[in-house]
């Protein structure tokens, strides 16, 4: 028998007004790490990293689960709604669960659009975090696939979607973790992948905002996977490219979901990152 | 390339998990593979023929183009990047998908794992 040091719970933010009731979990002490899950997925891709004794022991890390996603619930009237997520929504509710939570300039570490996500605040709100991990995020990339195809009433979006984001798995991901990665797309509500990809493939605000990110203020580091068909290395060199004093790394053995999928590998990156976000001037 | 697409019909028919997940898919796929015709006949999930071509009288669902080097990488138990996925050959330009993709797509993930069913039969050809 064992019990995780994970600990979850609920707040409720103002999004555009609106209440969202949001689930969030934590582990560890010390610097806050602010985790953002994929699309179509929630905090459980986060659970390796947190029940990581050595990461924890210096940092205390909180994933949340955005509105729709894993166990918070969908605005109400959800059901006469068409979920798509904007990169204003986006921002205001990263933003709101970090001051609901207290943290105090919290390392912000985002994957695919949490990554792009986190790239975006570096831009836009440099000054509420004081570092940013940037997984599987670059500037932008339209959908090599249809989105639509993941929300019809007629099959299975979760199914479909698992099947597509599969291809971003390494063949060098731990069976189990691929298909535990792959679960969380199997279980997300109908149109909700579909919703967050309309936001990934179709803003590209981003671009146009790189320069914008002084990094000499707030250190920005991006990580991607060979095997990521979605965000590949390449999109990710060219993101890191422009922005000046950006660092990068490349995974040769992982792929989309690395924290997720295959979280050994990812570990000693995780840690390379976390070690270079040291705060600077300007920060409080 | 008939005696691996005949392992990998084999190898489906004889596994329990995906002729269930396939108990929907009754269609015929065209593997074309360096302009070689592969009809490929599913039944309820099992494959239950495969006619070599040419054809032009046989209809199918959709079809996978590719070449036999992308196909040779793909079956790799770990292939490189790109050569590791159906969607993946389409990606870096080894592939190419024809015909009713909304088919190929509510079905992926079985038509995926009868793809990857040739990498059990490493070096077979």
């Amino acid at each position: 028998m064992s019990i995780e040091p994970i600990v979850g719970r609920y707040l409720t933010v103002a999004v555009e007004g609106e209440a969202q009731r949001v689930y969030f979990e934590e582990a560890g002490q010390g610097r806050p790490v602010l985790c953002l899950h994929t699309a179509g997925a929630d905090t459980r891709q986060w659970r390796h990293l947190m029940n990581d004794a050595e990461i924890t022991a210096r940092h205390r890390l909180i994933a949340f689960d955005m509105p729709w996603h894993g166990k918070s619930l969908p605005p109400e009237g959800f059901h006469t709604r068409e979920y798509r997520l904007t990169t204003g929504v986006y921002m205001e509710t990263v933003l709101a669960v970090s001051e609901a939570l207290g943290l105090e300039h919290p390392i912000l570490a985002g994957c695919s659009m949490g990554g792009r996500i986190a790239l975006q605040l570096a831009a836009m709100h440099a000054d509420r975090f004081s570092g940013f991990i940037a997984i599987e995020a670059s500037d932008f990339q339209p959908a090599w696939y249809d989105i639509d195809w993941f929300d019809r009433p007629d099959a299975h979006g979760g199914e479909m979607g698992a099947a597509l984001v599969s291809a971003n798995i390494s063949p060098y991901a731990p069976e189990t973790e691929r298909w535990n990665t792959l679960w969380m797309f199997m279980a997300s509500g109908p149109g909700v992948f579909r919703g967050d990809l309309s936001f990934y493939t179709e803003d590209d605000s981003l671009v146009g905002r790189l320069d914008r990110i002084d990094t000499g203020r707030t250190p920005v580091h991006v990580i991607a996977g060979a095997y990521d068909l979605t965000c590949t290395p390449e999109d990710a060199r060219r993101t890191a490219d422009a922005i000046d004093g950006a660092t990068l790394a490349i995974m040769d053995e992982l792929g989309h979901f690395p924290m997720s999928e295959h979280p050994d590998g990812f570990r000693p990156f995780f840690i390379d990152a976390l070690d270079r976000m040291t705060r600077t001037s300007g920060v409080d | 390339m008939l005696t691996k697409l005949k392992h990998m019909q084999s190898a489906l028919n004889g596994t329990r998990h995906l002729l269930r997940l396939g108990r929907l898919f009754s269609e015929t796929v065209q593997l074309r593979i360096d302009g070689e015709e592969y009809y490929l006949v599913f039944e309820k999930g099992a494959l239950v023929d495969i006619a070599q071509g040419p054809s032009r009288k046989t209809p199918y669902r959709f079809a996978l183009v590719t070449d036999a080097e992308a196909l040779e990488r793909f079956w790799q138990p770990r292939p490189d990047p790109g050569f590791h996925d159906v969607f993946g050959l389409v990606k870096i330009g080894r592939g190419r998908i024809e015909g009713d993709i909304l088919v190929l797509v509510k079905n992926l993930r079985f038509f995926k794992a009868f793809m990857m069913l040739g990498r059990q039969e490493k070096g077979v050809r």
